[in-house]
């Protein structure tokens, strides 16, 4: 889908793209957006220098010495030039008609150079008058999955990606959609918004909001160009779909003049963190948080209370997993007497206990059907919202190595449950001494949507933020 | 007075600070609670404006180039008859003109001493990028120490007047401790979202101060207010 009509939709479904300035053998660029081309899109280099292409027939692409050749419209260019260029490119890219372009090209105003801040002030005043989408400079462009437009050549191409990012960062850019994929988080569209002197962050909330594709809008700011865009802008953007806001750098304390108390107590961070709230955002301070939030808000139910069942493997993880609930800010009450009397028939009170923290493994010990029981009393119990359950690396990977099936029927047990229940579901999975073992199963959990956690702490502070956020609907 | 009328004179005068009468006046008639209080040019007035405001009042002195008027000797508290009011405003004027010799003297404020109540305060500040900003803390302590405050950016919806005031630290103390009443929250979001209101609809108001604000379990009052507005 897209946004018909948005300034920004050319470039965000491309169907040509360019590269401009890329260099062989590396040919970094062409080889991030070679998953475009397989998917049919119409890729160019354009490269002036016959020198620089070394090889680049067996690329499949075609390079053009001057992008006057190019018989159509582009959508979307990555231009990585020498920045002394990047205005002469910037004039063949608006003379093209291009739907927008990402400069990679970095030395701009981030330098505090008087050339690069004249030049960036170039680029800015002929993309401005142009209505040019310039996306930059010195940023690593867009990353568009579906379409293969890429910014790393690992980051994954997936059709069905609900989640858009902002970095104003490249780095954070490239890591949170790799740290997303590798969570089972598939993003629709990102882009890497750099020095954000023409586009500003603004402007891509304002197209990911109405993107359909999009469901939750992610991003990492530091400061924004205009602050009443910005808030107007999040505000409409947080009525439509989560938002999820992750501020990094201390905001400077801008040492105004200021004849009232209120001003004196005005301090930046207080003012943000209010506009924050008052958007109805969500706020993250670092990647985990962020990647950590996303997944509860995609793969968890809505919790409709605050009371949670934890389901832990032992007696000292069960105290552990009631810490980092209660600190968090959740409950955890007392079951039914019904739900007593129920578990009482058949659960081992020898090294077990059935109160809530659940402590389960001996009574469970493998036995899936024994699982499949414990869950459907503890879901149906009306003191309980929600449910967060312990799977031990440390007890079980030995099993589950051995026999694949016992895991599989595990996952397929909760998911079951999962699907059958209006009452969110969270696993926690410390990989303990395994954590190469437990990296190769991550993706049986995230095929299925299972959220998981690799700490008690981390899952109780992604429920508590994503409760919070429905709580204040 | 109209709010152009005020700046006008203010601007004429060569000033930011709109003076304590000028201020309640333009919030008064923006519907914000605040206490009655009259400019007296002499004794005389002061001693009538104090009969009709009932006593105890209180005095403070109104001056363009006295900014700490405590530390003037420029406020006389709990003042309870006529002859009271009259060795008052003397003391105020013989003090004020001491600690700063050659001060321009426009007045003396007179007004009503307001019950003690909970003190909070409800401000607002203009922001480099976002703005003007709304304020509310607790008063006293609770903003000087812990800075206990909470934003939002104007314009201000229902609920961000509700969500300022439940996320202070100290929102138990509203609620009525140690046997305390507890403060009219009602009150208190109407006089936040009214300030708000206020400054939309002039922007020249860059700062602005009621402080404290006295909460009752029925209605809220500001006892002092500061406006300062942009350089023309």
């Amino acid at each position: 889908m897209s946004v018909p009509g948005h300034r920004l939709d050319r470039m965000f479904n491309p169907k040509v793209v360019a590269v401009v300035g890329d260099k062989g053998p590396m040919y970094m660029w062409l080889r991030n957006n070679m998953p475009f081309k397989e998917k049919g899109g119409t890729l160019y280099s354009v490269q002036l220098d016959p020198a620089q292409i070394p090889g680049i027939e067996a690329l499949g692409v075609k390079n053009v010495t001057s992008m006057s050749e190019i018989p159509e419209p582009i959508d979307y260019a990555l231009v990585a030039v020498p920045r002394q260029v990047s205005p002469f490119v910037l004039k063949d890219l608006i003379a093209n008609g291009a739907g927008g372009a990402g400069f990679f090209t970095s030395g701009f105003a981030e330098t505090g150079e008087e050339l690069g801040i004249k030049l960036q002030g170039q680029l800015v005043e002929m993309a401005k008058e142009a209505n040019f989408n310039l996306v930059g400079p010195n940023c690593m462009g867009l990353y568009l999955p579906k379409a293969g437009v890429r910014f790393n050549a690992d980051a994954p191409v997936t059709d069905d990606g609900r989640v858009g990012f902002l970095s104003q960062s490249g780095t954070h850019g490239i890591m949170f959609s790799l740290v997303a994929g590798a969570n089972g988080i598939g993003l629709s569209r990102c882009a890497s918004i750099g020095n954000a002197v023409v586009l500003d962050v603004s402007d891509y909330i304002d197209y990911l909001m109405q993107d359909d594709e999009t469901e939750v809008i992610g991003m990492y700011v530091e400061g924004v160009r205009n602050g009443r865009k910005f808030f107007e802008t999040l505000r409409e953007a947080c009525k439509r779909k989560p938002v999820i806001v992750w501020k990094g750098g201390a905001t400077e304390a801008g040492s105004r003049a200021t004849m009232s108390h209120t001003g004196s107590l005005a301090a930046p961070s207080a003012i943000w963190e209010g506009m924050m709230r008052q958007c109805g955002a969500i706020t993250t301070q670092n990647l985990d948080e962020t990647i950590d939030t996303m997944k509860a808000l995609l793969s968890a139910k809505k919790p409709r209370g605050n009371r949670m069942a934890l389901l832990a493997q032992t007696g000292g993880q069960s105290v552990s997993i009631t810490d980092a609930f209660a600190r968090a800010g959740w409950e955890v009450p007392a079951f039914t007497d019904s739900t007593y009397a129920t578990l009482g028939e058949f659960f081992n009170i020898i090294g077990g206990s059935f109160k809530n923290p659940l402590d389960m493994a001996g009574t469970v010990q493998g036995k899936t059907e024994t699982l499949d029981k414990i869950l459907s009393i503890i879901e149906a119990d009306p003191n309980i919202d929600g449910m967060a359950m312990e799977l031990s690396a440390m007890f079980a990977a030995r099993q589950w190595k051995a026999n694949p099936a016992v895991l599989d029927t595990t996952l397929d047990i909760i998911k079951a449950h999962m699907n059958a229940s209006d009452k969110p579901f969270v696993a926690i999975l410390h990989p303990a001494h395994e954590m190469e073992y437990i990296g190769s199963i991550m993706h049986k959990f995230h095929e299925r949507e299972i959220p998981v956690f690799q700490s008690f702490e981390r899952a109780a502070n992604a429920m508590r933020r994503v409760s919070d956020y429905w709580a204040s609907r | 007075m109209t709010f152009e009328a005020v700046l006008a004179q203010a601007r004429a005068e060569g000033r930011t600070l709109l003076n304590e009468v000028e201020a309640k006046q333009l919030l008064r008639d923006a519907g914000v609670p605040v206490t009655n209080t009259t400019l007296a040019t002499s004794r005389e007035e002061a001693q009538a404006q104090a009969e009709a405001a009932g006593y105890p009042v209180v005095l403070k002195v109104v001056s363009p180039d006295i900014a700490h008027k405590s530390d003037a000797g420029g406020v006389k508290l709990n003042l309870k008859s006529k002859d009271e009011v009259g060795a008052a405003h003397d003391a105020i004027l013989e003090s004020c003109l001491k600690h700063v010799p050659g001060a321009r003297i426009t007045g003396v404020a007179v007004q009503h001493m307001a019950p003690q109540g909970t003190e909070v305060i409800v401000g607002m500040t203009t922001d480099p990028q976002f703005g003007p900003v709304m304020m509310f803390g607790l008063g006293g302590i609770m903003v000087e120490v812990l800075k206990d405050v909470s934003f939002r950016l104007v314009p201000l919806e229902e609920k961000d007047a509700t969500q300022m005031i439940d996320e202070i630290k100290g929102r138990p103390i509203l609620a009525g401790v140690r046997g305390q009443p507890p403060a009219d929250i009602g009150a208190l979001k109407t006089a936040i979202l009214k300030v708000a209101e206020f400054v939309e609809k002039h922007p020249e108001v860059k700062e602005l101060d009621l402080n404290p604000v006295f909460a009752y379990p029925d209605g809220a009052i500001a006892v002092d207010a500061r406006i300062v507005v942009a350089e023309a």
